[in-house]
């Protein structure tokens, strides 16, 4: 084969240079991770946004959410493609900055870096930076530093673009002046009403209207598709109340584990501390021995002598007291040396890592035995609480298998395991979540979409065990099944015939307000109709109207007065407005002026912000791939 | 030396004729492209260097604003300014610049700062400094240079935002109509943005973009002109119930 290189050199080199090429270009990577590319949800000019930040990202977000929402975070309810998508938009619109930002050559300098970490007050020790809570910190993080300084530094450049921005919005004072005036005009003005109920009498509905209403909204006037359905429940609970625990269980238990109802000695003590920060520690050692010859000359002192001397600031104000200890919460040296001591004793020179304590022991609290009557409550709850989980995993099994291999019936599991078969109300199919909540155990998603498909309708099965909380399985079965179906016309004739009186008064209503209202506005009408008392509306002010009445009020153009304008309300009323004044107040209190200035102002940085990204995003290729984001649901 | 068969030698040959023909020219060509890749490595060192050393300034600008140190302030936007005019940093800086200048009275600072930059900066930046520039000129009521600054084309994303200020301007020249109009476009031109361009979520940037929707209503409804309809209208309740 060697030979048909040789004679076909030419055609090999090219060859060679071909394959040579595309590494010498692109590197050996783009061919070993070729293959996941398609599953990146979306690439912002040359960078990708991966499945894995996307996916950190989304967690994120739900944990944002359910701190927020508490009990009320449903995660099944919020993995919406929506909501996906609102995730990785902002992931975008992130991406998109720090792409401008390195395109602007935006960096953060080593020494600003430096500056920011060490104003960081987490990792300050007495208000200096200390190098101990940095690395600790990072640990806890699961980060090494230098993640940690670049995820930072790209942070910093990120708020250096975002703040140059987004901070740096002005607004015209002329329209800042504009706006407070609208916001704090005031309108005065009076209602006339024409009530809907006046034109009832001049309506009749037929019965081809009442009937073609029927038909065009069918959908109406459906019964849903329901079902009621028996259930039981395996939980951990029912079988902690079925559990029994003998007294001779009880002992032996006792017997066993006595050292676990034993409480540990406690002892106080007060101590005199000397830091070992000297750069000779004989020096500070010789000092330690000083004091502790004074301390020893006058026992009774030794509080007095702490609260001058000691230099552990927690304590020495009070005396040296520390307080009740077990063992185990002070540093070694000092725990042996103290739980050795008698009461009131003081000890000799003890060194340790902050340095040289002289301890005296204040009290001794023993460790105590705490007697079988005592502790037995616990011990019967422990008891069981291990009866009922050893016997709920092999039940949950049992369970699972019996509600299946005999489906015509919940009795055999339910006797078996001593649980109760409930029956619930009328379901509906697709309920909204608030009805849901009426269905108790059932409202489980899971249990619903079991309890609506062919096996539980058509073949009456019980449904697979669904564990619709932690150690608690549910199994149900349909007793009774309602499909989809229309309410016959008669008994919805009523209800459409009230319905359609109402709304063809209204049209009535409307009809004779307009025309009253061209009158009004002409000013050919003499103005002596029933006008209501006037009110003043304002924006600033709570309006006394509803918001749609309101709004027409306001917004009404009002060159000359006065001034009308009419609309349906929502009970099928017309009603006329007539605006007499339209002025400012005297004064407009200060500190309201400058919220309305500040809320413009707001509103303007924030519109110029979505505006810089969208501009971005419009001059960047932005590529979202829809499938990869729907695929990464769950 | 070693030999070579008759064939080799006539390659050999070969390949020094064509040498001597070509061998200057590969030479040219390999010191030429050498000399170009040096050039633009040293380019682009350049210009990051600059870059590192403008945006370190930007930071002390940044921080000189936070404290309130109007003499660094000024000094650091100088600096941008004349030395690393070419760089990013120097517009954004410029803009920062202009609106502690505002904050603390000084107008003229503001105007000659944001002027720099609607003139010599890029993209995005140059558009906010437009908007930021008419906004001054608004106040300083010269009406037509205002509205000279916002004409001209604009980047896509800043439409809304153009049409509002030019509202701004015909309304303090007391052109109630046009000041209408120029807002109403704003209004459509928000919905546009709205409509579920780009992949947004619909709802979303609907909910993000209430305050500006209203502002921009609520100046709409100070020119006394017909506003329109609110776009989600309560769906019409048909129920026989």
């Amino acid at each position: 084969m060697f030979d048909a290189v040789r004679n076909n050199r030419k055609i090999v080199q090219i060859f060679l240079v071909l394959i040579a090429l595309p590494f010498a270009l692109w590197g050996v990577d783009s061919y070993v991770r070729g293959g996941s590319a398609g599953e990146d949800p979306a690439s912002v000019g040359d960078s990708k946004i991966t499945n894995q930040q996307f996916q950190q990202a989304w967690r994120e977000q739900q944990d944002r959410m359910r701190q927020t929402l508490g009990a009320n975070f449903k995660p099944e309810q919020m993995n919406t493609p929506e909501a996906r998508m609102a995730t990785l938009n902002a992931l975008i619109d992130k991406r998109l900055l720090l792409v401008e930002a390195n395109h602007s050559r935006l960096t953060v300098s080593d020494d600003a870096l430096r500056d920011f970490i060490g104003r960081i007050p987490a990792l300050q020790e007495n208000g200096v930076f200390s190098n101990d809570r940095y690395e600790s910190a990072l640990r806890a993080q699961g980060m090494t530093q230098p993640q940690f300084e670049a995820q930072l530094r790209q942070d910093l450049t990120l708020q250096q673009l975002v703040g140059a921005v987004g901070d740096s919005g002005i607004v015209s004072k002329t329209s800042g002046d504009a706006i407070l005036r609208v916001e704090s005009e005031e309108r005065l003005a009076g209602e006339l009403r024409l009530p809907a109920a006046q034109y009832a009498s001049q309506v009749s509905i037929d019965a081809a209207a009442i009937k073609k209403f029927y038909d065009e909204n069918a959908r109406l006037f459906q019964t849903p598709d329901q079902v009621r359905a028996e259930y039981v429940v395996l939980s951990l609970d029912a079988l902690l109340a079925q559990a029994k625990v003998s007294d001779e269980d009880v002992k032996a238990w006792y017997e066993g584990h006595k050292d676990r109802y034993q409480s540990a000695e406690e002892r106080r003590a007060s101590h005199i501390l000397l830091l070992d920060k000297d750069k000779d520690p004989a020096k500070t050692k010789a000092a330690a021995e000083a004091l502790l010859k004074e301390v020893q000359q006058s026992p009774a002192k030794f509080a007095d002598i702490a609260r001058a001397r000691s230099q552990d600031p927690g304590s020495a104000a009070k005396g040296g007291d520390l307080g009740f200890f077990g063992r185990g919460a002070m540093v070694k040296d000092f725990e042996e040396a103290a739980f050795k001591l008698k009461e009131g004793e003081i000890s000799g020179i003890v060194k340790s890592d902050f340095g040289y304590h002289i301890i005296k022991v204040t009290a001794i609290r023993p460790g105590k035995q705490r007697s079988l009557e005592e502790v037995r409550p616990d011990i019967v709850a422990e008891l069981k609480h291990q009866a009922a989980s050893k016997r709920f995993a092999e039940a949950a099994e049992a369970f699972t298998n019996l509600v299946y291999e005999q489906p015509d019936s919940l009795k055999p599991a339910a006797e078996r395991f001593g649980l109760k078969i409930e029956t619930s109300g009328w379901m509906p199919k697709n309920a909204e979540p608030q009805q849901a909540l009426g269905f108790g155990p059932l409202r489980d998603a899971k249990v619903q979409a079991a309890l609506f498909s062919d096996d539980a309708l058509k073949n009456k099965r019980n449904t697979e065990a669904v564990e619709i909380a932690p150690n608690t399985l549910l199994s149900a079965r349909v007793v009774e099944h309602q499909a989809a179906a229309a309410r016959p016309l008669e008994s919805v004739k009523a209800q459409i015939e009230a319905h359609l009186k109402v709304r063809e008064a209204a049209a009535l209503a409307k009809k004779a307000g307009e025309a009253r209202l061209a009158e009004l506005q002409k000013g050919v009408a003499g103005d002596k109709a029933n006008w209501g008392a006037d009110k003043t509306f304002s924006r600033l002010q709570p309006l006394p109207a509803p918001p749609v009445v309101a709004r027409a009020v306001l917004q009404a153009p009002v060159a000359k007065l006065p001034a009308y304008v009419g609309m349906t309300l929502d009970n099928g009323d017309y009603a006329i407005y007539r605006i007499s004044k339209v002025s400012q107040p005297e004064n407009v209190d200060e500190a309201r002026r400058r919220a309305v200035a500040r809320d413009y102002a707001a509103v303007v940085a924030q519109e110029d912000f979505a505006a810089y990204l969208a501009s971005l995003r419009a001059r960047t290729k932005v590529e979202i791939n829809r499938k990869a984001l729907d695929a990464s649901e769950r | 030396m070693a030999t070579y068969d008759l064939e080799e030698q006539e390659q050999l040959d070969e390949i020094k004729t064509w040498w001597k023909q070509h061998g200057n020219t590969v030479v040219g060509v390999v010191l030429a492209a050498s000399l170009a890749v040096a050039g633009w490595q040293g380019w682009n060192w350049y210009q990051r260097n600059q870059s590192a050393q403008a945006s370190a300034i930007l930071s002390v600008l940044q921080r000189a604003v936070e404290a309130g140190d109007t003499q660094r302030v000024k000094a650091a936007a100088g600096e941008l300014a004349e030395k690393f005019s070419s760089t990013p940093a120097a517009g954004l800086g410029a803009l920062i610049a202009a609106k502690a200048a505002v904050d603390t009275g000084d107008l003229k600072t503001a105007h000659a700062q944001l002027a720099w930059v609607a003139t010599n900066g890029h993209d995005e930046v140059r558009e906010l400094a437009r908007l930021r520039l008419a906004t001054l000129l608004i106040d300083e009521k010269a009406f037509d240079e205002a509205l000279r600054t916002l004409d001209g084309p604009v980047l896509e994303g800043f439409a809304t935002r153009f049409a509002e200020v030019r509202g701004d301007v015909l309304m303090a020249q007391g052109k109630k109509a046009e000041a209408a109009t120029a807002w109403r476009s704003a209004l459509t031109s928000l919905d546009a943005t709205d409509s579920g361009a780009k992949g947004r979520s619909t709802l979303q940037e609907q909910e993000a973009n209430a305050p500006y929707r209203e502002l921009l209503r609520l100046k709409l409804e100070s020119t006394g002109e017909a506003v329109p309809a609110p776009v989600a209208a309560a769906p019409a309740k048909e129920a026989a119930r």
